[in-house]
């Protein structure tokens, strides 16, 4: 998956940059418009067929959502620090660190909402995060404690940082980190929508 | 406010009526439209000419936007965690 984003972002730069004609940019608009609805689609589909993680929620008491509402919190305080240490909209700022990791989502929603040279910072940015996450948890796992290595990988609790936290945390974190996961990528597109209007 | 809508309709399709069967192209379909997406991003980029020298700063902040709020989330995870939440040890 990461392979074939990465390509596809590699070739897509390349056609732009040599190979594109100015009057079939808007085009390419069009299609990433149709694209994104049908994503988004898509992605409400999988969030609303998951019925096991609202009966695990039950299951394990609502406690279970401090996980994901600290993730947040810290999340949307970064947005704030960072606005103010590189110079940077607020909205723009927190709208990205909004991401929680999901890089790809978060990258074509801040360009449609604000352009492509922000879309690219917020898909490096998340990229980032997932990427220091493989790296962080085993730390955050032995210094902190368990609950606390599924707070760096965020919305990639669930699929590509699960293996890792499988292998540094117990049983109990890792059902979290499903969890946590699956809430996290629910909320991507509510929080990012949000703070870039409301801020 | 339209893409959460969309979403928002797709959540109540996926819990009531999508066959678990249709899943797996469900899947799929997410992948095709992220490639379309992130390819249509790569020709916007490309489009602009300052593109390749403007990519180490991009890179630089995309950096700062990933530790920061990473470091953020763990402490606030932590603290919260350490006083609300007992850990039970599988052993």
């Amino acid at each position: 998956m990461i392979k074939a984003i990465i390509l596809s972002l590699i070739i897509g730069v390349v056609y732009g940059q040599f190979f594109l004609e100015p009057s079939h940019a808007v085009n390419f608009s069009y299609l990433s418009d149709i694209a994104l609805v049908v994503l988004m689609f898509s992605v409400g589909i999988s969030v609303g067929a998951n019925k096991q993680v609202f009966s695990k929620i039950k299951e394990h008491h609502i406690k279970i959502l401090i996980i994901p509402i600290g993730i947040i919190l810290g999340s949307i305080a970064g947005g704030f620090l960072c606005s103010i240490l590189m110079d940077m909209p607020l909205n723009v700022s927190v709208a990205i660190t909004s991401g929680l990791g999901w890089y790809s989502l978060s990258g074509v929603l801040i360009t449609d909402l604000a352009g492509a040279d922000l879309g690219t910072i917020a898909f490096l940015a998340n990229l980032f995060r997932e990427i220091l996450s493989f790296m962080l948890i085993p730390i955050v796992a032995k210094y902190c404690n368990h609950y606390t290595a599924i707070a760096p990988a965020a919305a990639t609790s669930e699929d590509t940082t699960l293996p890792v936290l499988i292998k540094y945390t117990s049983e109990e974190v890792v059902i979290m980190a499903v969890i946590n996961g699956v809430i996290c990528y629910m909320m991507v597109p509510v929080l990012t929508n949000l703070f870039y209007r409301i801020l | 406010m339209v893409i959460l809508t969309i979403m928002a309709i797709g959540m109540l399709i996926g819990g009531w009526i999508f066959p678990q069967k249709w899943h797996t192209y469900n899947n799929k379909l997410q992948v095709v439209s992220i490639v379309i997406l992130i390819f249509c991003m790569g020709v916007n980029l490309g489009s602009n000419d300052d593109f390749m020298s403007q990519l180490p700063r991009m890179g630089l902040k995309g950096f700062i936007f990933a530790i920061i709020p990473i470091l953020l989330s763990v402490g606030v995870v932590y603290l919260l965690t350490k006083h609300l939440m007992k850990e039970r040890k599988n052993d």
